[in-house]
């Protein structure tokens, strides 16, 4: 696909290539930025296509400013371009959270920063949740740690949606419980961390825990029988 | 004064206190008669540049385009600066009014001639942009963005505007 440059400042240079989208890093105004674009799938029809991108794009930004009126760290949105199916972030200068755990995990040591920034993940959950957002993909590599401020910044909402369902928490708890053993299972059990200060947050915890407990047995997915 | 380049284009801005004869400009704009046509903001309502050229950006990607929802590239800018869909509404309210002595000037792909025809437009103090963010009316920024206090724990307000902007359409 033809990417045009001329719509930004600066260069495109490509950092990720994901199956929804690309994603660049760019200079916007002046300041340092990401281009995040979903690119057209082709096997899909063309209207049908566009819809759907255009949709999750926009639900994407919607997602992330609601998150930040939560008191949820996102990056900045710069701007939202429905043409070219692009979204425009502030560049957020730090490591992502998957690394760091990585180094801690091999090295050992730091279980100071460790509990951090386990406790800075579930009282940012517990908020998107009280709110009624579900971020739909937390992983440890969508969570960046600012380095000027050590404050855990969530990115890529291009998988939220709004829902104050306990299922629907629930199963976010346990994507990034799966997500945590299946990367990061010599840090110990930092799912139980980030559990206790969620519970710190979140006024809805004991329907969430309830549900945590079922999917827990059953996985993800609900059976539909019946 | 101060230029900053936009995609390709430039915007010229200017920070002017004690304007004295705001309503003679809002009278030539909306005639239409203005020479060279300047864009006049609020500035109270803003904290911070990056805002406006945020905005700024959006207004060259629409007159790009040929999508502009207003009449003019310029008063374009301040209605994308408002971060709201009504545009009465945010040329009162972003823009100037009779009264209004505190006054951003902008304008894109000014000329050195149009520059200072500006600066004799105006009948007020020109001082430096940097001023923006002493100057700012925090809560009249709350109100007219809709902004509560949780979400001013996590980011500046200017970041904040540019996020309300940025997301408008998506909304």
């Amino acid at each position: 696909m033809e990417i045009k440059t001329d719509s930004n400042d600066g260069s495109l240079v490509l950092i990720k290539q994901g199956a929804e989208a690309r994603v660049f890093e760019s200079t916007f105004v002046g300041r340092r930025s990401i281009v995040k674009e979903r690119f057209s799938k082709k096997y899909r029809h063309p209207s049908l296509d566009s819809k759907l991108t255009l949709k999750r794009l926009n639900a994407e930004a919607r997602c992330m400013t609601k998150a930040r009126r939560l008191a949820v760290s996102t990056p900045v949105l710069y701007a939202v371009d429905p043409i070219l199916h692009t979204l425009t972030f502030e560049y957020v200068e730090g490591r992502s959270v998957k690394d760091i755990l990585l180094e801690i995990g091999s090295s050992g040591d730091g279980s100071k920063q460790l509990k951090d920034i386990a406790m800075q993940i579930g009282v940012a959950i517990g908020k998107l949740h009280d709110g009624g957002l579900i971020h739909g993909d937390l992983t440890t590599s969508n969570m960046l740690v600012r380095s000027s401020t050590n404050e855990l910044v969530l990115i890529d909402f291009g998988l939220s949606f709004t829902s104050t369902i306990p299922e629907d928490k629930a199963v976010d708890l346990y994507v990034l419980e799966r997500a945590l053993l299946s990367m990061h299972s010599s840090c110990g059990n930092v799912m139980e961390q980030i559990l206790a200060s969620y519970r710190k947050t979140s006024k809805q915890w004991s329907s969430t825990s309830n549900k945590l407990a079922q999917v827990r047995q059953r996985g993800r997915k609900r059976t539909m029988v019946g | 004064m101060k230029v900053f380049e936009i995609n390709g284009t430039t915007l010229t801005l200017a920070l002017f206190t004690d304007v004295t004869n705001s309503k003679e400009l809002l009278d030539a704009m909306q005639a239409g008669t203005l020479e060279p046509e300047v864009a006049f903001l609020n500035a109270s309502l803003i904290p911070d540049v990056f805002p406006v050229l945020a905005a700024a950006y959006k207004t060259q990607i629409s007159k790009s385009r040929d999508s502009l929802t207003t009449r003019t590239l310029h008063s374009e800018l301040v209605y994308n600066y408002s971060g709201s869909k009504h545009i009465t509404e945010s040329l009162k309210r972003c823009g100037i009014s009779d009264s209004s002595s505190y006054v951003l000037a902008a304008r894109f792909n000014a000329s050195p001639d149009e520059t200072k025809a500006i600066e004799k437009l105006v009948h007020g103090e020109e001082i430096n942009l940097e001023e923006l963010g002493g100057r700012a009316d925090q809560a009249l920024i709350q109100k007219h963005f809709k902004i509560t206090g949780p979400e001013l724990t996590i980011s500046s307000i200017g970041d904040t505007i540019t996020c309300r902007i940025a997301a408008r359409d998506a909304l």
